[in-house]
């Protein structure tokens, strides 16, 4: 079995049957192991769950990398309020396609995951909120929920605990923002999908007014390899700051571009050189995003100093993100891809602060302008300066993510931009 | 790229080392036919929206859909949660949503039709407007851009005879440009209507039309 | 613990209510943080980015519109920090903005201007071509301009919040947002939609109705009471070369909070109506004669000093001042009393602001009908303000006419009365039979005071100058009082006139103008919280 590669250097556990059609099927999976990690947590109270969570030092895969059994513990406990989970499995950023794969290949793994969670949390209800493209992916997970439904692991008493926990997969209709965890909760209880302010932070007043809980697919997807083998197993790989293994989503100018879990820590010119089986068609490297389209470009010198966990990116001027490794050979055509990914921002803003709203649009045709051959060394100082005005002045990051890619070129491929703006001189072919 | 066999996880048309049937790698032999009443309530709210054949003036949340729609306003705390299925059980029927699906909606759900209105704007998913048979929505976000989906988008909208977001004149194809599809590793990643096609090539094109023109469903 | 919360703002201790926003606390030492998006009356969705003020402490600006204070915090709002996040701001709402502030009706009140003054950048770097939105026609009395509009979202808020109809919403998103209804539904057949033009803090929701009228510059504000209904909303009446261009709410929370509704706002055209009897008018031999006040008051006292005293039949109106009312009640006591009737227009229903609901346009549609029958009148006739003056019409003693005109009334009216006074603003056919017709103001032209349902007496300045000879009932029927013997003697300010005559009626007693100040003082009865406000 091979999926689409894999490499000797994985440790595969969350992936372990990516590519594995059987996994899918409910009795496979119990077969195999699964839901024993729901049938033994179900057996320790819920802070004990957590305690185990806290003490694996699991990071939240989708992004910002918060503790999750810090966060779990912020839930209130004896509110007599309905408490939510919400598995946030929008997956938008641009560079990251493991989460669909985490769905698609083992839906029951994710299912067990969210059912810990609702338990250790209080919650009575999970929600997966899908992003509405991932129709396909969607119809796997909805299988298998019916199946864990008829298996008695969902509803009403979840085996005989007298616990009921139903479990429901919501569709998202399009839109990036709804990955932002507040804006996904607007966005499932109907409304625009516009970030809260917070606080009020989720944990207090979340989905539907109640306390909720928002963690990733690949987040929730480890909790019950971690319940099942303890906190310590899992920290046998990474960091102290940065244990456990982590999906890496390469893309790009790779040879063998798709998803490799490793453990957090690995040297990001090793994922490329050899994970990934080097770059394409022997090229240069010239840059590589490693966290997904919202952090940093950094170059060829730095990749090479990259270790890639939630510090090691920090001491390079970038961000672990989503562990997306967008990987850029030397006939990438920098300012074209920054402009590209400026439209996306633009296009994805939510439209509520301003900042964002005006200065993603404004970036993007000035960019346009430039990338045209039309711009000036003045705009260059421009751009830098109308980025920063979105840096920290908004409700969401998202308009700090419009910042990370045009500062960071032109602080490191300045020249692709004069030799645009001085002689109309594109780079490469993409 | 010659010598990797592997080519599309989403679509059969050569699974290389994967050795996988294209209905295997969809799940598609996995789920079966869903019901369109959706079957158990818990993924009422994900059923397929994206069908070849629409009627702009089907009947909405009649009989099965009617069953469905119920099923959805189980899953939630209050009604106003049911918009975005609501919206995309109106689509499903009628290829898009109309300024009458969204009151029909609206009054469904003790909700404004003006702000029905404002969410369903608010989403890429909602055609405001008829599209072909098939939707064809193609990813130039970066990392597809990086391996060449811009020229996959001209050959799409070349080979349809369109400009992005008009309907081919044989009433079949619809091409837009789509933000990321989370099949970074693939690409250039493609949707057309539910479904994702996957390591398109700009010279695969036209037998994905034909592969699509030639299909009764889906 | 405190409830009360020690901070400093630029410098200054203050001291406020836990609970409270920095924006809110700033107003205690005077400073103003600008911000389109918060309202008072409204949610605070903290999406201008405007009100951003630097937290000592904080890593990013702090929106101050929903920060609430915390002890010991060190806030500024005019540090180079807060400026600068504030002018970066202000340029992005420049970046597409049409800037045709020579033909918006917004400018010369319009924040986007007044910000970009104070705090934006001396030059916008925008070089890119603009986006554009154009107009719509948003229905009832309201003009959209897409591209003046800075997506504060306070005209969503108000139909979602507070008409509670949510007929506006923002369409698309992104830079494509725009406010817009449901497709053609527009605001029709809402009932408070004046209101978003009020707060919307740009040009973008404007009034057909003032549409290009006058430039803010040239209009004079006066504080006044809507006369629409007996509410008494707190307005402003805005003018121009001495005519009405527009009435707006002015806050008064007690009252109206921020809001008026739009049958009040719009009915002001009356009070530009020409046709005004400009002279007093003296009836000798069957023949009227305009003359001066001195003579018309000095030959009706003559008249009425000979006319038999006693059973004296008043009609007054209720769109007349506490003090006008007070003034023809101490002169029909001064000619040996008698009775006063007043007739005003009721609708059917009321018509509540549901999330303001202590504000409604009532069912009484004058904003004086408390008050004049706290000072001893009656109300006759029917819910159209006719009919009901039998009795009066064939009076054989003193009739006098306040104000009311008598529109459906013939033009025998009176006619067998010993003395028949007609004090108003129109003459009409039933008052060409009147010895004297005495030329008196409106509300509009004078300062006085008007009881609303609640009993609230509040005031109201005059913004017009009034026509002719025209002066207020108060001061000529006050005269004419005095020298029949009324013990107040003749008064000269409004002030006056309601120490001497509106404090005397027991409901009133006790009251000063220094009590009503602009918020207004509710009177000594005690409110009846059904009868009155049917």
């Amino acid at each position: 079995m091979a999926y689409p590669y894999v490499s000797d250097r994985e440790v595969r556990v969350l992936s372990k049957h990516f590519g594995d059609p059987m996994q899918r099927r409910i009795d496979t999976y119990v077969e195999r192991g699964g839901y024993g990690a729901l049938k033994k947590a179900l057996g320790m109270a819920p802070g004990e769950v957590v305690d185990v969570v806290k003490a694996s030092g699991l990071r939240g895969r989708g992004g910002a990398g918060f503790p999750t059994g810090v966060k779990w513990s912020f839930m209130p406990k004896d509110t007599g309020k309905p408490h939510y989970l919400i598995c946030n499995a929008d997956e938008s950023e641009p560079g990251t396609f493991k989460d669909r794969e985490l769905i698609r290949w083992d839906p029951h793994q994710l299912i067990e995951g969210c059912l810990i969670g609702a338990h250790a949390i209080g919650a009575q209800h999970v929600y997966i909120y899908c992003r509405g493209e991932f129709f396909e992916t969607t119809q796997v997970l909805a299988k298998a929920l019916e199946d864990a439904y008829a298996k008695g692991y969902v509803g009403k008493d979840v085996l005989g605990s007298g616990k009921d926990i139903d479990v429901t997969v919501h569709l998202g209709a399009g839109a990036y923002i709804c990955g932002e965890e507040t804006g996904l909760m607007n966005s499932l209880e109907g409304r625009r999908g516009q970030p809260r302010v917070k606080p009020p932070f989720p944990a207090a007043v979340g989905a539907f007014g109640m306390p909720s809980t928002i963690n990733n697919v690949e987040t929730l997807s480890a909790i019950p390899h971690i319940v099942t083998n303890g906190g310590d197993w899992y920290r046998q790989w990474g960091s102290e700051k940065s244990p456990g293994t982590k999906l890496f989503c390469v893309s790009g100018h790779v040879n063998k571009p798709g998803n490799y879990e490793l453990p957090l820590g690995f040297p990001l010119i090793e994922l490329i050189e050899d994970v990934c089986g080097g770059m394409r068609d022997g090229n240069a490297l010239k840059a590589v995003i490693p966290g997904g389209s919202s952090v940093p470009i950094i170059n060829a010198e730095e990749t090479r100093a990259c270790m890639l966990d939630y510090e090691g990116c920090v001491a390079v001027g970038t961000m672990l993100g989503c562990a997306s490794v967008i990987v850029m050979d030397e006939t990438t055509d920098i300012v074209k891809q920054v402009r590209r990914m400026v439209d996306f921002y633009a296009h994805e803003s939510c439209g509520q602060c301003t900042p964002c709203r005006e200065g993603s649009a404004w970036t993007g045709k000035m960019m346009k302008r430039i990338e045209d051959g039309r711009g000036t060394e003045e705009d260059l100082d421009t751009l830098m300066e109308v980025t920063q005005q979105m840096v920290g002045t908004t409700i969401c990051v998202l308009s700090d993510s419009v910042a990370a890619p045009v500062q960071s070129s032109i602080k490191k491929f300045r020249d692709e931009y004069l030799a645009l703006i001085r002689r109309g001189e594109r780079v490469g072919a993409a | 790229m010659s010598d990797v066999p592997f080519k599309n996880p989403g679509w059969a048309g050569n699974t290389g080392e994967f050795e996988l049937s294209e209905d295997q790698v969809r799940g598609k032999d996995f789920v079966g036919e869903r019901p369109k009443h959706a079957g158990h309530a818990s993924g009422s709210a994900t059923m397929p929206y994206m069908l070849p054949e629409k009627n702009p003036d089907a009947p909405l949340f009649e009989g099965e859909y009617q069953e469905r729609f119920e099923k959805i306003l189980t899953r939630y705390p209050d009604k106003r949660a049911a918009l975005l299925p609501a919206l995309g059980l109106a689509q499903e029927l009628r290829g898009y949503v109309s300024p009458e699906s969204m009151d029909r909606v609206a009054e469904l759900l003790d909700l404004s039709p003006a702000y029905v209105r404002g969410v369903a704007t608010f989403y890429t998913m909602y055609n405001k407007r008829p599209v072909g048979r098939y939707l064809v929505q193609v990813c130039t976000n970066i990392s597809c851009n990086l391996c060449g989906a811009d020229e996959v988008f001209d050959a799409f909208l070349s080979q349809t005879d369109t400009e992005a977001g008009e309907t081919s004149s044989d009433g079949n194809f619809t091409v837009i440009e789509a933000e990321c599809l989370a099949g970074c590793g693939f690409p250039t990643c493609v949707q057309i209507n539910s479904e994702y096609f996957e390591n398109v090539t700009p010279d695969e094109v036209p037998k994905i039309l034909e592969h699509l023109k030639s299909r009764k469903t889906g | 613990m405190s409830d009360m919360v020690k901070l400093t703002i630029d410098g200054h201790e203050v001291e406020v209510p836990k609970g409270t926003t920095i924006l809110e606390a700033a107003k205690r030492v005077g400073t103003e943080v600008p911000h389109y998006c918060y309202h008072p009356g409204m949610s605070s969705p903290a999406m201008c980015r405007l009100c951003l003020v630097e937290v000592e402490g904080a890593p990013k600006p702090m929106p101050s519109c929903v920060t609430t204070v915390a002890e010991g915090q060190v806030v500024n709002t005019q540090s180079d920090n807060a400026l600068g996040h504030r002018r970066g701001v202000l340029e992005f709402y420049l970046v597409n903005h049409p800037l045709d502030c020579p033909i918006c009706d917004m400018s010369g009140e319009c924040h986007l201007q007044d910000y970009v003054h104070e705090e934006g950048r001396d030059h916008g770097r925008g070089r890119e071509p603009k986006r554009i939105f154009g107009r719509d026609d948003f229905g009832g009395d309201v003009l959209f301009y897409g591209d003046r509009c800075v997506m504060c979202t306070r005209c969503v808020r108000f139909m979602n919040e507070v008409e509670q109809d949510a007929r506006l919403t923002v369409v698309e998103r992104g830079s494509k947002s725009v406010i817009d209804t449901f497709f053609e539904e527009g605001l029709e057949g809402t009932y408070w939609h004046g209101n978003i033009v009020d707060v919307c803090p740009v040009g973008a929701l404007v009034s057909k109705d003032f549409l290009h009228k006058a430039r803010a510059w040239d209009l004079e504000h006066t504080p006044s009471i809507c006369p629409g209904c007996s509410q008494g909303c707190n307005i402003e009446l805005h003018t121009r070369d001495n005519l009405v261009q527009r009435l707006k709410p002015r806050e008064n929370l007690d009252v109206n909070g921020w809001w008026m509704c739009d049958y009040g706002r719009m009915d002001y055209e009356w009070m530009n109506t020409g046709g005004r009897i400009e002279a007093p008018l003296v009836r000798r031999n069957d023949a009227t004669t305009a003359v001066a006040w001195k003579d018309a008051l000095s030959e009706l006292l003559d008249r009425a000093r000979s006319a038999s005293t006693g059973n004296v039949k008043a009609v007054a109106s209720p769109l007349a001042s506490n003090e006008d009312l007070a003034a023809l009640k101490a002169l029909v006591d001064a000619l040996g009393g008698g009775e006063i009737v007043f007739r005003g227009r009721r609708a059917e229903d009321e018509v509540v602001l549901k999330g303001f609901p202590s504000l409604a346009r009532r069912r009484d549609l004058t904003p004086n009908s408390k008050g004049a029958r706290l000072i001893g009148a009656e109300r006759v006739g029917s819910d159209d303000g006719a009919g009901g003056l039998d009795a009066v019409a064939s009076h054989d003693g003193v009739v006098i006419v306040l104000g009311d005109a008598l529109l459906d009334q013939d033009e025998g009216f009176a006619a067998n009365a010993s003395l028949f006074i007609y004090a108003g603003q129109t003459a009409a056919p039933a008052s060409s039979g009147a010895h004297f017709v005495l030329p008196t103001t409106t509300f509009a032209e004078q300062e006085g005071t008007f009881t609303n349902i609640d009993g609230r007496v509040q005031r109201f300045w005059a913004g017009l100058q009034p026509p002719g000879m025209a002066r207020p009932a108060w001061l000529v029927l006050g005269a004419l009082a005095a020298e029949l013997g009324d013990a107040s003697g003749a008064v000269r300010t409004a002030a006056d006139a309601f120490q001497a005559y509106v404090a005397r009626v027991s409901a009133f007693e006790g009251l000063t103008y220094e009590d009503i100040g602009t918020r207004g003082a509710v009177v000594n009865e005690t409110v009846s919280l059904t009868g009155d406000r049917a």
